[in-house]
């Protein structure tokens, strides 16, 4: 029994038809081909499918593709802005956040949920944030680094 | 408060002249058949702290991921798996599943043994290999094993279908524990390998048990390491496409080792192999655990060629946990002879390697069995190791395989040894450390290892760390109450590992400059997150002088790159970036070439740099390299005689310093660098919840010269990570029946960002004389220090209460239980 579901993701309008039981990380990469959001445990543990459900992050595995219906999404697809990488991506480019870059995707969603907050955050805040997504290559240091210095230039 | 003290704290010990001495007393040394020079100049960008080429589409999202991959047409597979430990399979009812909607084929074990020929494994050290199919067939023999495969239009039908799977099995009994596995009469994972012990090696020095005999102090111990696995965070995935047409097939996989997998489809499929071509595309991390052939990774090509379709399975993180490899699981009876005064003089151990089910490859037996000397002056030594099949996935590959648990088993004894003979921890390792004037030095099973400087690096450390003072705020602490512990650990790591017909000892680059004067190389390992892209990029951009930004690095494709072993063992540092030094040397003088003739100066005289091929003694006498390409692809009559057209080299580098026989006492080096780390962690152990709260880890690393140290750094802080979940978080738990305890990230808890400790690394550079980068393998050393400097630090922290700590991790059921145990026993006295 297919549904169909309209919803906006990066700003763009989208429907599709969809099982009720399709995650919504399975619509966003099988339907609408946005692979940037990775799956890695499928149980809301890795943290890698992490999106923005309406301006709050959420793992993307945890949420069946209706229940977003009519709401708003941002991907990784959606953070740079007329070719140009946001503040969080250069930043963590430069600060060598980043090995496999399987995990990278739900990381930056996750600190750009912290950051859209609008203040800029202590440590233990960003740690807070990112502490439900697993990076097995860099050992995170890096990539509190690179949150942190992407506070400081941050405008939403 | 995490902080790494790291940039500008960093703190360098630069040698230099060290090299020609140490070839020369090379020469001296047994078993060497070197007469080579590695003098090679150096110049940025290697050594510098580029940014990586290939994150910009990470943080993009525009990386692509096996299971990115989608070609119209693609059906999806879900496996049925073994839901007993060892059975008999009586019958698999797969009809109901056929029926299921979107259901296009489903096929059982001996559906497949029919077609294909079955992978053969083994190692050096193997009694009986066995065979592999892809499918479990008359039998099953761990819990999670695949037995059936449903092939279905999207992956949610797919599994819809395999429920329907009927199968009834003839349960057998089960062996989980090794020990119990070598006894007699215990059951047979492989009837046809005539006993669970599959393999085994003997290596004894002349008049080892004189040594003990004699010895002042001997010490005896059973200290285990436990099964864990490497969860990178992308879990396997394959997509396979059969092309009707050509007769030809094409395999994405999230692998390690591509072109060794390109031989193995041809091998069980008899398939030519110059028509299969392998592409590991952007690979979500590794470990070790992705460069293994699967039974799933053979499966997926057969099923294309019979269907006709892309077929594509991406593995659920359970399945992960219960069929990815698995790691460590060693136990030792380990004996070590002394002086009273701590010197060591001799260690026997007996190894008990828990391999599994269809145990593939001996490296984990062999890493261990080779270097239970470690970085210590003993010469007298033996082993007996085993390898015991049984009823649990299989083990293979993992960051540090068998070199983990034989520096955590050492590093434990010698911490052990120093609390029984009431030596500080770090004085007897001083006393013992192999000297720096002794490298290259053979330890007694021939291992060559290249270089190091032991005794500075734990002094280091220990300066770093504040040890004196730890220690006195130690004696205050504890009455307060507090437990706090110190551990100390040193630890090495034997890198690029060369054994025949696996892991090859060489590498090589392809070069290309094509017309524009942009070039590419074309790298015979394939990358997971170790950033070839940029290093590769660097010393090519060092040799030629063409700009950074202009090289590309494509690798993990086996079509345009060259062959080579799969990325494991630290070895691209080793041997693949030598490699491209190689093929780097080989343009650079092409380039020289071309422009002596043009400017009349002797190639000696010249020099490359700005986009210009000028004279070392008139800049003003110069070529400018773009016209050198030009005259490469479309003025040949200006090519010096007998030189190519074109600009395209190949380097290749064999590690020069590896024995790939023994001599006539078993002796022989299989591994070509030595990295090592010296380490101190500092612990608190709340005795009521078993919590143990790491106050500081401050570590010394010699990897020798670096060609990114940002990389290295990186790379490091991830090992260091790994390790700490290792040490406390991390087990593979099976029960009594088989069955995996751990097999969801709920259950088997990897460390996040909240477990940080604060952190202190700096590093030592010690250059590695068998390469010409004088590089020695990186990123792996982190994660070795943490088991042993751990349970040193918690032993030391609970010494008061008498504790020993031989189990691990350490997780806080796990310390109140060895407290528990320690005050009925103190109590029981």
């Amino acid at each position: 029994m297919l549904k169909t579901i309209s919803l906006t993701v990066n700003g763009k309008a989208y429907s599709g038809e969809v099982e009720p039981r399709t995650l919504l990380a399975h619509f966003l990469r099988d339907s609408l081909r946005l692979t940037g959001t990775h799956l890695g445990c499928v149980v809301g543990r890795c943290g890698a499918c992490t999106i923005l459900w309406n301006g709050t992050p959420v793992k993307s595995c945890m949420v069946f593709a209706v229940q977003a219906a009519g709401d708003e999404i941002v991907t990784v697809e959606g953070l740079a802005q007329d070719q140009r990488l946001h503040p969080l991506q250069e930043a963590f480019w430069k600060n060598d956040a980043v090995e496999c870059g399987y995990c990278t995707p739900g990381m930056l969603m996750s600190a750009y949920g912290l950051l859209s907050k609008g203040k800029k955050p202590t440590e233990e805040q960003i740690k807070k944030a990112i502490s439900g997504n697993l990076c097995r290559c860099t050992g995170y240091s890096n990539i509190v680094a690179a949150i942190k210095e992407a506070a400081v230039n941050f405008t939403k | 408060m995490a902080s790494w003290r790291l940039g500008a704290s960093r703190f360098l010990f630069l040698v230099g002249g060290g090299r020609s001495k140490n070839l020369r007393s090379l020469r001296n040394t047994k078993n060497t058949k070197l007469n080579i020079t590695m003098d090679f100049p150096i110049h940025p960008p290697i050594g510098e702290r580029v940014r990586r080429k290939e994150t910009l589409r990470f943080v993009t999202g525009t990386g692509r991921f096996v299971d990115d991959l989608l070609p119209p047409g693609t059906l999806h597979v879900s496996f049925v798996r073994s839901s007993c430990a060892h059975a008999r399979i009586k019958a698999i009812d797969v009809e109901a599943a056929r029926a299921m909607p979107g259901v296009c084929a489903v096929f059982t074990g001996k559906d497949i043994a029919q077609h294909v020929k079955p992978l053969r494994v083994g190692g050096s050290s193997v009694l009986r290999p066995v065979k592999l199919y892809p499918l479990a067939v008359d039998k099953v023999r761990y819990f999670g094993e695949p037995l059936a495969v449903v092939v279905a239009d999207n992956r949610y039908l797919a599994e819809d279908a395999v429920d329907m799977v009927a199968v009834d099995y003839e349960p057998l009994p089960v062996v989980v524990d090794p020990e119990t596995a070598m006894e007699p009469g215990a059951p047979a994972v492989h009837e046809d390998a005539g006993s669970n012990i599959v393999y085994k090696y003997h290596f004894a020095t002349d008049g080892i048990d004189k040594v003990f005999q004699d010895a002042e102090v001997v010490i005896k111990e059973r200290i285990r390491s436990h099964r864990i696995t490497a969860c990178p965070i992308e879990p396997r995935a394959y997509l396979a496409h059969y092309n009707k047409e050509e007769d030809s097939l094409t395999m994405w996989s999230a692998t390690a080792n591509p072109h060794s997998l390109k031989g193995r489809i041809a091998d069980i499929l008899s398939f030519p192999e110059g028509k299969i071509r392998v592409i590991a595309p952007d690979v979500g991390g590794s470990f070790g655990v992705k460069i293994q052939t699967y039974q799933e990774e053979l499966l997926l090509p057969y099923l294309s060629r019979e269907l006709g379709r892309p077929i594509k399975w991406c593995e659920t993180r359970v399945e992960h946990m219960r069929n990815g490899r698995h790691g460590r699981d060693q136990i030792h009876y380990i004996e070590i002879a002394l002086k009273k005064d701590g010197t060591m003089l001799g260690i026997k151990d007996k190894i008990i390697a828990d391999m599994g089910s269809t145990y593939t490859v001996d490296h984990s037996i062999m890493a261990a069995a080779l270097y239970m000397t470690g970085v210590y002056q003993i010469q007298n030594y033996a082993v007996d190791a085993f390898g015991i099949s049984t009823n649990k996935t299989t083990h293979g590959s993992l960051r540090d395989i068998g070199k983990a648990d034989a520096s955590y088993v050492l590093e434990r004894l010698v911490d052990i040894v120093a609390r029984e003979l009431k030596l500080d921890p770090i004085d007897i390792r001083l006393k013992n450390f192999i000297p720096a004037e002794a490298f290259p030095y053979r330890n007694p099973t021939g291992a060559l290892y290249d270089s190091g400087q032991y005794h500075l690096a734990m002094k280091r450390t220990a300066e770093m760390a504040g040890y004196d003072r730890l220690r006195k705020e130690q004696a205050d602490l504890r009455k307060r109450g507090i437990y706090r512990g110190i551990g100390v650990a040193l630890v090495m790591e034997p890198t690029s590992s060369s054994r025949i017909h696996a892991t090859g000892g060489y590498a090589s680059c392809r070069l290309r400059i094509d017309p524009s004067g942009a070039a590419t190389v074309f790298s015979s390992m394939g990358e997971q997150g170790q950033g070839h892209e940029t290093t590769l990029a660097q010393i090519v951009a060092s040799q030629t002088g063409i700009p950074f930004d202009r090289i590309t690095v494509i690798h993990g494709d086996t079509l345009p790159t060259p062959y080579g072993f799969g990325t494991g063992s630290s070895r691209s540092s080793v041997v693949l970036m030598p490699s491209a030094w190689v093929a780097g040397k080989l343009m650079r003088d092409k380039i020289l070439g071309i422009a002596a003739r043009q400017l009349g100066v002797v190639p000696e005289k010249l020099e490359i740099g700005d986009g210009k091929v000028f004279a070392k003694e008139d800049q003003e006498q110069s070529i400018a390299v773009m016209e050198i390409v030009r005259t490469a692809y479309g003025a040949i009559h200006l090519l010096p005689e007998n030189m190519e057209p074109g600009l395209e080299v190949t380097g290749y580098f064999v590690n020069p310093n590896i024995d790939y026989t023994p001599d006539d006492k078993g002796r022989m080096n299989t591994f070509s660098s030595y990295p090592y780390a010296a380490v101190i962690a500092v612990v608190d152990v709340d005795v009521e919840t078993g919590m143990i709260k790491i106050v500081k880890y401050t570590t010394v690393h010699d990897c020798g010269n670096m060609i990114n140290p940002q990389i290295v750094d990186t790379q490091q802080q991830g090992s260091i990570m790994q390790g700490i979940g290792a040490a406390l978080y991390e087990e593979l738990r099976y029960d009594d029946e088989g069955q995996l305890l751990s097999s969801t990230f709920m259950d088997y808890r990897l460390p996040s960002v909240e477990e940080v400790p604060e952190l202190a690394l700096e590093h030592i550079i010690t250059p590695n004389p068998f390469t010409p980068l004088g590089a020695k393998g990186a990123g792996e050393t982190g994660m070795l220090g943490l088991p042993p400097a751990l349970c040193n630090a918690v032993e030391d922290a609970l010494s008061p209460l008498g504790v020993k700590v031989r189990e691990t991790p350490l997780t806080p059921d796990r310390v109140l239980d060895l407290i528990e145990k320690a005050q009925a026993k103190s109590a029981h006295a």
